[in-house]
């Protein structure tokens, strides 16, 4: 039986390098199907109708503006995004888009409980960023340090000629093609460094003329604030403000002497002398807006503060809807008839400009009345 | 040593020579018994010849007895058809002889069907591959089609439903279309199953599917009316040049059912019986009455958000009102539904004849009650034929086939059973179903009277006549015609207190003529040609039509009097009708040189109406080459080899996939001018009369080994087929008055690798062991779209799933377009913040926290939406396969089948949706246990899968959303399908009764799947790869079974 075992071996081994030819014909024919069909590899897929919803972008100088718009078309990202042949419409070329300055981007999430600047400092970082940028969700940014020094704004003329229009093509590409979306403009309007800013001309950064008298330049519109049940003083009735009576308005203006991140509060009676905060004595002073060394003093309330205000467009206990900080003085009275009235009035306001800012109330035309009836 | 041998075998010499000296002078009287050595009994209608001078004598009888008269030690051949032939020396002296006949399973000798001629296979090239119905046997399934898995490499099944009488999915060599149909969980692929020839007689399987796979039409696919008794045996042509000769449709292959013939002197009855039990599968766990309710309140308290939602509990009465006797129970809904059946199956079988004239007739019941109560699938049906060959030249067969299937789909469409699966999820503090219902949905379930029928009947006579040696002409007609219908009556509890009505009623036939002509001749002794040439005819129609009545007057009129009239519907022909020819023209010429070189061609030349004006006539060429190298001299004397051979193909095939609409357009009346009506043309799409039919064009290199004696074989083949002219929409620009064309500009390739092992590991005469093995590497490449896609489309699903499917060309062609889940976030602080707006990663508003999903923003925004989704997975199986083991000792037999399927996505819709709902608990819903699941339950956990319970932001967060990528899971799976286990009674003991062959065994279907996946079953999923948690259960069978073979003879 042994004799016989090692003969079929024997047999077999010429023939097993025939098989072994057969088997590298086959792996040859079949392990280069790829090649020999011809078939086409996967490429990332890139839409005909990649566009813009909008290609005219308008951002506001001196904030983030974080500018969408983008239709992929359910391209595959990532994708390469690349600003070219920027120029104004008469053919210069436009530089000073892309010049880099610092500016804050955000690290950790920012809810509004911080005790502390440090600890909202501590979330955010300074970092260098051209001052228009593309990210790669394809979405424009006109970073907060574009302002109007760096960057010429809109004529004030309020037109819009395309020797005064930034013009750029987008090239963008993945690794199934490139594509150029041509002509998207940048017409850039001036800071506007607080809201509402109804009180600012858009174009020439001037007064805003009296929505009810817009052709007469000595009368001008003012910011307006919110309120209720506050009564005048010497008039005894509702105090009121709109268009047409300007009972009480709002200035939002710098002022000198802070540290250069500070907040204040005041209020002005109509004679313009300030009135004393504790008037205001329903007042949660420490819930006003999120600041911290809160300095109390006869005329005006004042915080320190991290600019902007909000600093983040989430909701908050001082910005319950998220994009406006919602500053509110409140004082009680017994009412007519006995009753106890809170009467409340305040501003829901932005400021995206660093530095010393104060919101003043201003009484223009009667005091609020404190006594009680 | 050598001397010895020498010695020896000089001896033997003498002693032979002595006795052939001697026996030319006497003669021997022998009896004897022949023996199927499988079946181990008697084996009549053996011719027995006698070898030298060559003298047929006689064949044995019906007890496999027989008695000859020959001189002493002449050598006797015992042959049979389909056996190897046996030679026996008949010794001086001999009076008794046993005789055991095996079956030849010499692969390479098998007679095989290739364009309507029986042909042998080392003659032709192309990849077949062939099943004996003896393997298909003693398991009992509705459809014949599910015992096929696993058997052929490339033979893509997945029985993926439960439901009685219904088809899985079936491919041969990848996929053949895109073409995606439904929504969400309910979103199908075409079927594409392969071409049918019963006898000869072309059939399409996939005819109640017409519709689309979750709107399964009303009739009962053809293949479920086959009794798999009558089955002798399934070919399966799996490459072009064996497909091409078959034209229309056999674009995605072709498998031949040959039913069984007459076959024994002496007339045969046997008689199969099946009875077996139906378990459904481990129901959903859920919790029961008072710990739902508990459930529920901890879930509210620990996840309220403000004090409303805490008040809501006592507002809801079954949660708070625990002592009214209405909330306080503990029903197992699934209980309702789901139960085990016990059925039955009996066929009877009676044959007769020789190879000149030869009946069978055969009679069947089968009846399974569903798993999922009011569902079920009866079968009865008779077949005959007869074949009458009174000489060489001439030969005639006819044959009948009766079938009658009945099916219940209770109140869901078969597959899906939306009413089961949404009443089986209530909540249990529901009362149990009683004279007062809780919910409709259990009436409309339960007693929805649903009767799905098809009657089926089958003519066929094909005639032969052999004019000179080597030309012969053949005819064949056959008319196949079915009658559907299907009622059902919807009792009022069911349908806001109002019976309905529906019926439907439709027909189809197809009339089907081929005319032949062979011309086969043998030059120089080495070289053989064979012409066959032929005709075809298809006159195809169908016509249907619904009838719906509403609101009928009561549960016990059910119809047609006394309905509202203005909500009724019905009359008209549905768009399902059909009038279509199809004429084709083929020839093929096949050289072969001694058998050892073979060259195949063939032309095929296809008109049909459904293609375009421009192009009626499809052009199928294929040619084939095939190498027999075992018969070159170098491998002469090597005895290892039994054979060896090397096949090349390449060939073209159709399938008309147009329809009269796509190509002529539809008119409708567009109301009147000048008082004359006025007939325009439906601007939805712009008739293409440049339509094209589907083509596959199809590579195949093969290799066919046999060792040892062919004790162990191998069959390699790899193939590229590629489908060009899929149809698809394009969108035209609207300045063309028209929205779509139906074009032919999308391509798929499918390219892999088959192999099938076969070892007869021990084979001796009591004990046989066989294993085999076979797979399958298929890959699909979508080759191209229409330009204007550049290379994407995507299906967006418009449910609530969002599983969108995306075509991308240069990938596997059936991808998911889902949200790409990275875990989940384990802190709050984990959550990004976009450095631009300080704002924290977010979706609808609503930032995420811990405990949410991590899903990629893809495009870096810092906001998931509908821009975020990308391509991910593959729901097509990339490897299929199949294992089994024979044993046979002695008496006793156990085989084992198992399948296998690697490399594909599921969707796990069944988990997602089980998660889903703890989304309200307000809601009447049963509360699943998913303590044994990895969720998130509080900061710093770091699970797979989100937490649930947070109910208050469920709406935008969509934690469990369907379109993540949480849900896609590996689908690989090993099934032990079959396990069988009989045994043979002895002859002498079983003829007392009067029986000649008792067999008795028992067998189990669906036995156990082995498998990552986290759902109840990875292959009871949709053709796109999705658990449906409505889908219907696959039972697992055990079955008990009997083969009974009266004693006909003397």
């Amino acid at each position: 039986m042994e004799f016989k075992k090692f003969k079929l071996f024997e047999q077999m081994k010429p023939t097993i390098r025939k098989e072994f030819i057969f088997l590298l014909f086959a792996a040859l024919i079949t392990g280069g199907c790829r090649k020999i069909f011809d078939l086409p590899k996967e490429k990332d897929y890139l839409s005909n109708n990649i566009n813009f919803s909008n290609k005219i972008f308008e951002p506001i100088l001196g904030r983030t503006n974080l500018m969408g718009g983008f239709n992929a078309d359910n391209s595959t990202m990532p994708m390469k995004f690349e600003i070219v042949n920027a120029r104004f419409g008469d053919g210069r070329p436009v530089t000073d888009l892309f010049q880099k300055a610092p500016t804050y981007v955000w690290t950790t999430a920012y809810n509004g409980l911080e005790k502390s600047l440090e600890e909202i400092e501590a979330k955010r970082k300074l970092e260098e960023h051209a001052l228009f940028e593309i990210r790669s969700s394809g979405e424009f940014i006109m970073w907060a340090s574009a302002n109007n020094s760096l960057i010429k704004p809109r004529p004030a003329d309020s037109t819009n000629f395309p020797q005064d229009t930034r013009y750029f093509d987008l090239k963008i590409t993945n690794s199934g093609g490139q594509t150029v979306i041509k002509d998207l403009q940048v017409r850039p309007w001036r800071e506007r460094p607080y809201e509402p800013s109804n009180d600012m001309n858009l174009y020439t950064g001037g007064p805003a003329p009296d929505p009810d008298f817009p052709n007469n330049p000595n009368t001008r519109d003012y910011i307006r604030p919110f309120m209720s049940n506050v009564i005048g003083d010497a008039t005894d009735v509702n105090l009121g403000t709109n268009d047409d009576e300007n009972d009480v308005i709002v200035y939002i203006r710098p002022f000198t002497g802070g540290n250069g991140h500070s907040l204040r509060f005041k209020v002005l009676n109509k004679d313009s002398v300030a009135i004393n905060p504790a008037a205001f004595n329903e007042t949660k002073w420490d819930k006003l807006v999120h600041g911290f060394n809160m300095q109390k003093t006869t005329e005006y309330v004042q915080y320190d503060v991290a600019y902007p205000i909000p600093l983040v467009e989430v909701p908050t206990a001082y910005a319950p809807g998220g994009s406006r900080a919602h500053a509110e003085l409140k004082y009680s009275r017994i009412g007519f008839g006995g009753g106890r009235v809170v009467a409340t009035f305040g501003i829901d306001f932005a400021i995206y400009k660093k530095g010393d800012w104060e919101i003043v109330f201003h009484f223009k035309k009667d005091n609020p009345k404190f006594q009680n009836d | 040593m050598r001397r010895n041998i020498l010695f020896y075998t000089a001896l033997v010499v003498c002693l032979i020579s002595f006795k052939q000296l001697k026996a030319q002078t006497q003669n021997v009287t022998v009896s004897g018994t022949i023996i199927d050595k499988t079946t181990k009994s008697a084996f009549p209608g053996v011719t027995i010849n006698l070898e030298k001078p060559f003298k047929a004598l006689i064949q044995s009888g019906v007890d496999g007895h027989f008695t000859v008269t020959v001189p002493a030690n002449s050598t006797l051949v015992f042959s049979f058809i389909g056996y190897i032939s046996q030679r026996e020396v008949v010794k001086p002296g001999q009076k008794n002889m046993i005789v055991i006949m095996s079956e030849d399973q010499k692969a390479l000798k098998e007679v095989i069907i290739v364009a309507y001629q029986k042909r042998d296979k080392e003659t032709t090239a192309g990849a077949v591959a062939t099943i004996s119905g003896k393997e298909i046997q003693d398991v009992p399934v509705s459809n014949v089609e599910q015992l096929l898995q696993g058997k052929v490499a490339g033979l893509n099944i997945q029985n993926n439903t439960g439901a009685p009488g219904f088809r899985g999915s079936v491919q041969i060599r990848g996929l053949s279309t895109l073409s995606v149909s439904g929504s969400g969980s309910e979103s199908f692929l075409q079927p594409t199953s392969p071409l049918y020839i019963i006898d000869g007689v072309p059939l399409d399987a996939d005819k109640a599917a017409e519709f689309g796979f979750q709107t399964q039409g009303p009739g009962i696919s053809p293949l479920s009316l086959i009794p798999q008794e009558d089955v002798e045996s399934i070919q399966v042509l799996k490459d072009a040049q064996a497909t091409a000769m078959y034209g229309s449709r056999g674009a995605y292959g072709v498998i031949i059912i040959t039913t069984k013939r007459g076959n024994s002197k002496i007339p045969r009855v046997r008689y199969t019986t099946n009875f077996f039990v139906n378990a459904p599968p481990k129901l959903r766990e859920t919790l029961g009455g008072n710990s739902e309710r508990r459930a529920k309140i901890q879930q509210i308290l620990l996840n309220a958000q403000n004090i409303s939602d805490i008040r809501k509990i006592d507002q809801t009465p079954f949660l708070s009102d625990s002592l009214n006797a209405y909330w306080n129970n503990s029903t197992d809904w699934q209980s309702i539904f789901y139960t085990t059946t016990y059925n039955q199956t009996h066929n009877l079988a009676l044959d007769g004849g020789d190879q000149r004239f030869n009946y069978k007739a055969n009679m069947g019941l089968y009846s399974e009650k569903g798993v999922i109560k009011n569902t079920g699938f009866d079968r009865y049906n008779l077949s005959m034929n007869m074949e009458f060959k009174p000489n060489d030249k001439f030969r005639f067969f006819g044959s009948i086939y009766g079938s009658l299937g009945k099916q219940q789909k209770g109140d869901g469409v078969g597959l899906l059973q939306q009413g089961v699966a949404t009443n089986g999820q209530a909540s249990t503090l529901l009362p149990p179903p009683s004279f007062y219902q809780a919910s409709g949905g259990t009436v409309s379930a339960l007693k929805t009277l649903n009767d799905n029928s098809s009657r089926n009947i089958r003519a066929n006579v094909d005639g032969r006549y052999e004019f000179i040696p080597g030309l012969a002409l053949s005819s064949s007609i056959s008319y196949d015609y079915t009658s559907d219908g299907e009622s059902t009556f919807t009792p009022a509890a069911a349908n806001g207190q109002f019976a309905k009505v529906y019926d439907y009623v439709g027909r189809n036939f197809t009339l089907y003529n081929r005319n032949n002509l062979t011309y086969s001749k043998t030059f120089a002794d080495n070289h053989n040609i064979f012409i066959n040439t032929f005709n075809e005819i298809y006159k195809q129609g169908a016509q249907a039509g619904i009838t719906r009545q509403e609101r009928t007057p009561n549960d016990q009129l059910q119809g047609p009097l006394g309905f509202d009239s203005y909500n009724s519907r019905g009359g008209g022909v549905l768009s399902n009708y059909k009038n279509a020819t199809i004429a084709s023209f083929a020839g093929s010429f096949t050289y072969d040189f001694k058998k050892k070189y073979v060259a195949e061609l063939s032309y095929r030349l296809d008109g049909t109406s459904s293609n375009g004006l421009e192009n009626p006539y499809s052009k199928n060429p294929s040619v084939g080459l095939r190498w027999n190298f075992n018969k070159e001299n170098w491998f002469e004397k090597k005895s290892w080899l039994s054979y060896g051979s090397l096949r090349l193909t390449w060939g073209q095939n159709i399938v008309p996939t147009g329809s009269l609409k796509s190509i002529y357009g539809i008119y409708d009346l567009n109301g009147n001018f000048n008082n004359n009506p006025t007939i325009g043309i439906n601007y939805d799409f712009i008739p293409n009369p440049s339509l094209k039919p589907k083509t596959t064009t199809q590579y195949n290199l093969g290799f066919d080994f046999g060792f040892w004696n062919d004790k162990l074989t191998i069959n390699f083949d790899t193939y590229y087929k590629k489908v060009d002219n899929e149809l698809f929409d394009r969108y035209l620009a609207n300045s063309t008055g028209f929205l779509r064309i139906t074009s032919n500009d999308v391509g798929i390739a499918n390219y892999g690798y088959e192999l099938m092992i076969t070892g007869r590991v021990v084979a001796t005469k009591d004990f046989t062991w066989t294993v085999s093995a076979n797979g399958a590497i298929n890959r699909d490449v979508l080759l191209k779209l229409p330009a204007e896609y550049n290379g994407q489309y995507i299906r967006f699903d418009d449910s609530p799933y969002k599983q969108h499917v995306v075509f991308r060309v240069g990938r596997n062609t059936l991808s998911n377009f889902l949200l790409i889940n990275q875990g989940v976030f384990s802190r709050d602080g984990d959550v990004p913040v976009d450095p631009v707006t300080g704002k924290r990663y977010q979706t609808n508003g609503i930032p995420f926290l811990g405990g949410d999903p991590k899903f990629k923003d893809v495009n870096g925004d810092y906001v998931l939406d509908s821009r975020d989704y990308e391509i991910a997975g593959n729901s097509q199986p990339l490897i299929t396969g199949g294992l089994s083991t024979n044993i046979i000792y002695k008496k006793f037999g156990l085989n084992i089948y198992a399948t296998f399927t690697a490399k594909r996505t599921i969707l796990n819709n069944a988990l997602a949706d089980r998660f889903a709902i703890m989304r309200d608990p307000y809601a009447q819903q049963a509360v699943v246990p998913l303590n044994n699941l990895d969720i998130w339950r509080q900061q710093g956990d770091n699970t797979k899968y989100p937490t649930p319970y947070d109910y208050a932001r469920y709406g935008q967060i969509q934690p469990l959303r369907a379109d993540q990528t949480l849900w896609a899971e590996e689908g690989s799976y090993l099934k032990i399908n079959n396990v069988t286990f009989s045994y043979m009674f002895d002859r002498n003991f079983v003829r007392r009764f009067g029986f000649n062959n008792v067999r008795v065994y028992f067998s189990t279907n669906n036995l156990v799947t082995i498998s990552g996946y986290s759902g109840p079953n990875p292959e009871n999923v949709t053709s796109l790869g999705r658990d449906v948690s409505s889908g219907y259960p696959v039972p697992r069978t055990y079955n008990l079974g009997l083969n009974i073979e009266l004693n006909t003879g003397n």
